[in-house]
C-alpha cells in the first residue's frame, strides 16, 4: 500500500491506497471530492484537471503516491461558504456551461492562467484551455467569462455585455 | 489499472540501483503522461514501477563543459520557461509548446518523450538537428550516444532494461546555431504531428553559402530521421528560395510516411517538402537576425 499525506484545499489529508491508485481516484473515492471528473482517463479531455503545486495537471495521469507531500486544489476549494470565486460567478453570469461536466477542469485551468497572467489575451486563454474539451456548447462564452473574471480580479468593472 | 508495486527513487543513483535490482521487471515512471496511459490499457503490468519524478538531480538545465545540458526530468513547461533555452534555442520552446496541452506539459518530461520513442514525438527533431547526445546511466556507469542512434524503431530505443536516460546534451559546437522547428497537426492542442521538421544551419556570410545544414523529420519514418541527402544538397550552396524548395523535395523523397486515419502518405510527403523548405528558411532568417544583432 502507498501511504500518502497531502494538502487538499488547505487541509492535510492522509490515506493508504494500492500503489496503482491515481490521484483522481484518491480524490473522488477516498476523499469524496467528486468535482474532478473521470472522462477519457488518458489525459485528453481535461475533465479531471486539478491544480498541484500551482500547476494544472490531469489527475488521471498522476499516481496518488506522486502527490504525496504536495498541495492540491480542486474545484471544491475555490468558493467559500458565502461567496463564489470570480471565475465561478462569471461562468454563471455568462451561462458558459451547459451540462457542466467539463466545468471544474475548465475553471481550474482558467484559475491557473489568471494566477500567472492577470490580463491574458484571447490566444493565451485558448492555449490555456486547449487541454479541456467541452462537447456541449463550445468555448466562446467560457472565454468571455474568463475575461470578465480577469477584470473582476484586477478590480475593474465586468463587461456590461454580460 | 492492474496492481503493481511502487517505489520512489530519491535521485538518479538510487534509480539506477533499483533498476539493477528489478531490471526488466520494472518500468520507470517520470511524468506518467505516456506510461500511465500504457499501463491502463496493458494486459500485463510490470511488477515494479520506479518513480523517478522526485529525483532533483535530473531536473537541471545548465551550460557545462560539454554544452547545454537538459536533465531528462525537465518538463515541457520548464523548457518553455527556461531563460537559457528561450535565449539560445527558441525552437525548443516552440517544440515543447506543441506537445499535448498545458496539463500534459506540466507533467510530461523531455526524457519521457524521447524514451517513449513514438515517431511523432515533438521533442525529437530539434534535438536531432542540433546533433544532441543522450547520457545514459547504468550498472556499468555512464555512456553516451547520439540521440539519432538512441531511436531504434517505433517505441524502441537503445536503452537497456537496467539503464536510465539521465541527460540530453546539445554539444558545445552547436550552441547558438540557428535552428527552426515546425509541426503540422490537425489542431493546435492535443494533436499528434502529421509531420514535424527541424532545420539548423550556419551561413558563411562572405560567400553567402549554407554551412552544416542539419534537417530532421518526425512522424514520417519508424523513428525521427535525418534527411541527409537534402543536407548534402544544401551544404556549401547559396540559400535561395529555389534551393530551399529543392531541399524540401529531396527530403520528401527520403522519408517513408505511412497512410493512416490522420493523413495519407502522399499528403504527408507534400507536407514534408513544404515544412522542410520553411524550416530551412526559418533557420536562415534566424541566422540573419543574429548577424544583424552582432553587427
Amino acid at each position: 500500500m502507498a501511504n500518502v499525506t497531502l494538502n487538499v484545499n488547505g487541509e492535510t489529508r492522509t490515506a493508504s491506497v494500492p500503489p496503482e491508485t491515481t490521484l483522481l481516484k484518491l480524490l473522488r473515492e477516498n476523499f469524496n471530492l467528486t468535482g474532478a471528473k473521470l472522462g477519457c482517463d488518458v489525459g485528453d479531455c481535461g475533465a479531471c484537471t486539478v491544480i498541484v503545486d500551482g500547476k494544472p495537471v490531469n489527475a488521471c495521469l498522476m499516481l496518488a503516491g506522486q502527490a504525496d507531500g504536495r498541495e492540491v486544489l480542486t474545484i471544491e476549494g475555490l468558493a467559500t461558504q458565502d461567496k463564489l470565486h470570480p471565475l465561478q460567478k462569471a461562468f454563471e453570469d455568462r451561462a458558459s456551461l451547459q451540462c457542466g461536466f467539463c466545468g471544474p477542469g475548465v475553471i481550474l485551468s482558467a484559475k491557473a492562467l489568471l494566477d500567472e497572467i492577470p490580463s491574458p489575451s484571447v490566444p493565451e486563454i485558448r492555449d490555456a484551455l486547449s487541454g479541456n474539451l467541452c462537447r456541449c456548447t463550445g468555448y466562446t462564452k467560457m472565454i468571455e467569462a474568463i475575461q470578465d473574471a480577469a477584470r473582476t480580479m484586477r478590480g475593474e468593472p465586468a463587461d456590461k455585455a454580460a | 489499472m492492474r496492481a503493481f508495486e511502487y517505489i520512489a527513487a530519491k535521485d538518479s543513483r538510487h534509480a539506477v540501483a533499483l533498476l539493477a535490482e528489478y531490471g526488466a521487471a520494472a518500468k520507470v515512471l517520470a511524468g506518467g503522461t505516456d506510461l500511465l496511459v500504457e499501463l491502463k490499457a496493458a494486459p500485463h503490468v510490470p511488477q515494479m514501477v520506479i518513480d523517478i519524478s522526485r529525483a532533483e538531480d535530473l531536473q537541471n538545465i545548465a551550460l557545462t563543459d560539454e554544452g547545454l545540458s537538459i536533465g531528462a526530468l525537465v518538463t515541457h513547461t520548464a523548457i518553455m520557461r527556461s531563460p537559457l533555452i528561450r535565449e539560445m534555442f527558441p525552437a525548443l520552446v516552440d517544440a515543447a509548446h506543441t506537445i499535448g496541452a498545458v496539463q500534459t506539459r506540466n507533467l510530461g518530461t523531455l526524457g519521457g518523450n524521447l524514451v517513449t520513442g513514438v515517431p511523432s514525438m515533438d521533442s525529437g527533431p530539434t534535438l536531432v538537428a542540433l546533433e544532441a547526445l543522450v547520457i545514459i546511466l547504468g550498472p556499468a556507469g555512464r555512456r553516451q550516444l547520439p540521440l539519432a542512434d538512441f531511436f531504434t524503431g517505433p517505441r524502441k530505443t537503445a536503452l537497456k532494461p537496467d539503464e536510465l536516460l539521465a541527460e540530453i546534451v546539445i554539444p558545445k559546437k552547436n550552441l547558438g546555431k540557428p535552428v527552426h522547428f515546425l509541426k503540422f497537426g490537425l489542431r493546435k492542442g492535443q494533436a499528434l504531428a502529421l509531420v514535424n521538421v527541424a532545420a539548423s544551419l550556419r551561413v558563411d556570410w562572405d560567400k553567402q553559402l549554407c554551412i552544416a545544414p542539419r534537417i530532421a523529420l518526425g512522424a514520417v519514418a519508424p523513428t525521427v530521421i535525418r534527411a541527409t541527402q537534402a543536407e548534402a544538397y544544401l551544404e556549401g550552396r547559396a540559400i535561395t528560395p529555389e534551393a530551399m524548395a529543392e531541399a524540401g523535395r529531396i527530403a520528401a523523397g527520403e522519408a517513408k510516411p505511412i497512410s493512416d486515419f490522420r493523413a495519407s502518405a502522399g499528403y504527408r510527403r507534400d507536407l514534408i517538402a513544404v515544412l522542410t523548405q520553411r524550416a530551412v528558411d526559418g533557420a536562415y532568417a534566424l541566422a540573419k537576425a543574429k548577424r544583424d544583432q552582432e553587427a
